[in-house]
């Protein structure tokens, strides 16, 4: 199968060389197409930074990320923005959209940036359940209003691959599942590939494989097993045990 | 298209474009008030003979060279202020930039910005300005500087040059402001939360340190030295003392901050914020040094020169050299005032937070009051020893005094001035920021 993100040796440190913090210490990982990946781990772990540096967001210290087939390590920060605009799509807890805008103008607004032509704006609207609210201003809009927005802004591209930061973090579990539900069905209805990180043990069962991080390295990788049993290994991930994959 | 970030900053943060925009309507205000004024020496009905003196004396050149300053002034504060503007935005910029917009985009979206407001400002301003333009040659005619015959006529130009000049100049300074904050990698932004902790480098400090040093130094030694270079070396000694003060004026600030806790709590919460905000605040400080100590000079070389030789000098000399003096004061004042308005309005949130912890509306004022007095406080003694220093050795040398003298009736008018300044740049921003409920402020801006 196609590997969507490879990281090899990925690591960020921040601050200064010798005595600054390390967030990723040498992450490699693969990514298959159509695949939905949850990463986890304490605050601090190193989760949001992970996502950062794949997505192209940051720059990997050392080690160099390929995403959807081109190594973006170096690449110039205007073309890995088309490059990103074009290919990504994002979710974010919040800060997601620009609230002076409507509804419309926020899904379209990667496109009026530049990027694809929006692909059944209307179909995507009313997939997501914003048919009807095209035209309102998204500072009127609920917390799962605005999540649903964001994600209707990330597939309008057609995206290879979705990166989701903590998108149920500010939302309570019902509208939270069904935001999960939407991206899940990104995964297997478009073969769209979801990288999405969680503090939540039951957004992260809704996902294939689940990733676990510690002191900035990936600790477990194991396919996705049911809530309780993520929150067992998260608990034990935390406290410094080493888990094996089931 | 850029429209998306443009529409999200003017509805979002109207009020963050106040700096560009009272700096912009201030350009086009002189700029309407130089044409008006040239406008009016071209028609007016003069003899050969008397059209010749007029064009002799300095004021056509001075028209020419006021709409130059406010061109080149007006690049460098709407550079400063939209630094301020683009700060409020940091988070849209980095959702953009996540989302597929390059930094060239943003810096055109930025500088769209910039151009946009720049209109109704020359709107506002080339009216403001022919009024003033009226009233100076007013004062020129009744100093006898331009004959009664010349009676103020608006020029026609003065609203096209005006919107040129603030919409190319806005341009020009709002993609200067621009170039770090595109850059940023947007997940740094997204991140970052509060205010921005950045140290002073120690590189910046001691560079500082050498230009006062060296200026001082550079006083002392044109004070004993050859008398008649006293005035052309006096510039440099005032160039390595502002750019030398300005580096070091964040360290100043925390250095001072203290003083703050000698007025009870209010005072300690302000100087917890001056130490915690220097460098923001050290945005005011600079044209404060820059404006108050040019203005210092040039009055007191002038009064100084009428007391020690008992002749006053001919007002009409004296209403042209102040009437330059005040307009490069007000470009500082207006940079000066914004800084102060910027960081308050930056503020919504922490006032919010404060008045949920128990403070008062009138408390709130009252830190924000004792911040500004500070600032300028030390903003004003900084400038007094920045013209003392450049001016000493050129009133001794032009004098053989080392006693500048200033009227104590201008001492009283600067300091009212200054005074009507703390006020209008605090309370009038900080009562802005604090419109509605607290909880709705912190809520929003979350």
């Amino acid at each position: 199968m196609d590997q969507v993100l490879d990281l090899a040796g990925v690591t960020r440190r921040y601050g200064p060389r010798h005595s600054g913090v390390v967030a990723l210490d040498g992450v490699s990982l693969g990514v298959h197409a159509g695949s939905f990946v949850a990463v986890m781990g304490a605050t601090g772990s190193g989760k949001s930074t992970l996502l950062h540096c794949a997505a192209g967001l940051d720059r990997p210290t050392a080690g160099r990320v390929r995403l959807a087939g081109r190594d973006i390590t170096r690449m110039r920060e205007a073309k890995l923005t088309r490059w990103r605009r074009d290919r990504v799509g994002f979710v974010f807890q919040s800060y997601n959209l620009l609230s002076e805008l409507t509804v419309r103008q926020n899904v379209l607004l990667p496109s009026r940036l530049g990027g694809p032509h929006p692909h059944d704006l209307d179909g995507v609207l009313a997939s997501v359940g914003l048919g009807e609210l095209g035209g309102r201003p998204v500072r009127e809009l609920s917390g799962g209003q605005r999540q649903r927005v964001a994600i209707a802004r990330a597939l309008v591209t057609q995206p290879v691959v979705i990166f989701a930061d903590e998108p149920t973090g500010a939302l309570d579990p019902t509208t939270g599942g069904r935001i999960l539900q939407l991206l899940r069905r990104a995964v297997d209805r478009d073969g769209v590939t979801v990288v999405m990180v969680t503090h939540d043990p039951v957004s992260a069962a809704w996902s294939d494989r689940l990733l676990l991080l510690r002191d900035g390295r990936i600790v477990a990788d194991q396919p996705t097993p049911d809530a309780a049993a993520i929150a067992d290994r998260l608990r034990a991930v935390t406290a410094g045990e080493t888990v094996v994959a089931a | 298209m850029n429209a998306g970030l443009t529409r999200q900053a003017l509805r979002r943060h109207p009020w963050s474009f106040l700096g560009p925009m009272s700096t912009q309507a201030l350009a086009a205000a002189i700029i309407a008030g130089a044409l008006g004024t040239l406008a009016s020496i071209d028609r007016a009905p003069l003899s050969a003979a008397a059209r010749q003196v007029l064009v002799e004396t300095d004021v056509p050149d001075m028209a020419f060279i006021f709409v130059m300053i406010s061109i080149y002034l007006s690049i460098f504060i709407v550079a400063v202020t939209m630094g301020a503007t683009i700060g409020r935005q940091a988070r849209d910029i980095a959702l953009v930039r996540a989302i597929g917009a390059t930094p060239g985009r943003v810096r055109r979206a930025v500088a769209m910005q910039a151009a946009l407001v720049a209109i109704p400002a020359a709107l506002v301003g080339v009216p403001l300005g022919t009024w003033g333009g009226r009233a100076w040659l007013d004062g020129l005619i009744a100093h006898g500087v331009v004959p009664g015959e010349v009676a103020f006529h608006a020029s026609p130009v003065a609203l096209p040059v005006a919107l040129a000049v603030t919409v190319g100049t806005s341009l020009v300074g709002a993609l200067i402001a621009a170039i770090r904050p595109s850059r940023v990698r947007p997940a740094v932004a997204l991140t970052e939360t509060g205010a921005p902790k950045r140290r002073t480098g120690v590189l910046r400090t001691a560079l500082g340190l050498v230009l006062v040093v060296g200026g001082v130094g550079l006083s002392v030694f044109i004070a004993h030295g050859a008398l008649d270079q006293a005035e052309e070396l006096s510039f440099f000694t005032l160039l390595a003392l502002c750019v030398g003060t300005g580096l070091l004026a964040p360290t100043l600030l925390r250095a001072v901050a203290p003083l703050a806790r000698l007025l009870g709590p209010t005072g300690t919460l302000a100087a917890d914020n001056i130490a915690a905000r220097a460098k923001a605040f050290s945005g005011a400080l600079v044209p404060l040094i820059l404006a108050a100590g040019f203005a210092i000079i040039k009055v007191v070389m002038h009064t100084t020169a009428a007391h020690v030789s008992g002749v006053a000098e001919p007002p009409a000399d004296l209403w042209t050299e102040y009437s330059g003096t005040a307009v490069y004061t007000a470009f500082a004042a207006v940079a000066a005032l914004n800084t102060f308005a910027t960081v308050i309005l930056a503020r919504r949130r922490d006032l919010a937070v404060g008045r949920l912890a128990g403070a008062t509306h009138g408390r709130m004022l009252a830190v924000l009051i004792c911040e500004a007095v500070i600032v300028i406080g030390a903003g004003l003694t900084t400038a007094v020893g920045v013209a003392a220093a450049t001016m000493l050795p050129m009133v001794h040398a032009a004098f053989g005094t080392w006693m500048p003298w200033l009227p104590p009736s201008y001492a009283a008018a600067g300091v009212l001035g200054v005074i009507v300044m703390v006020l209008a740049g605090t309370v009038i921003p900080g009562a802005l920021a604090m419109r509605g409920p607290a909880i709705q402020t912190v809520e929003v801006d979350a």
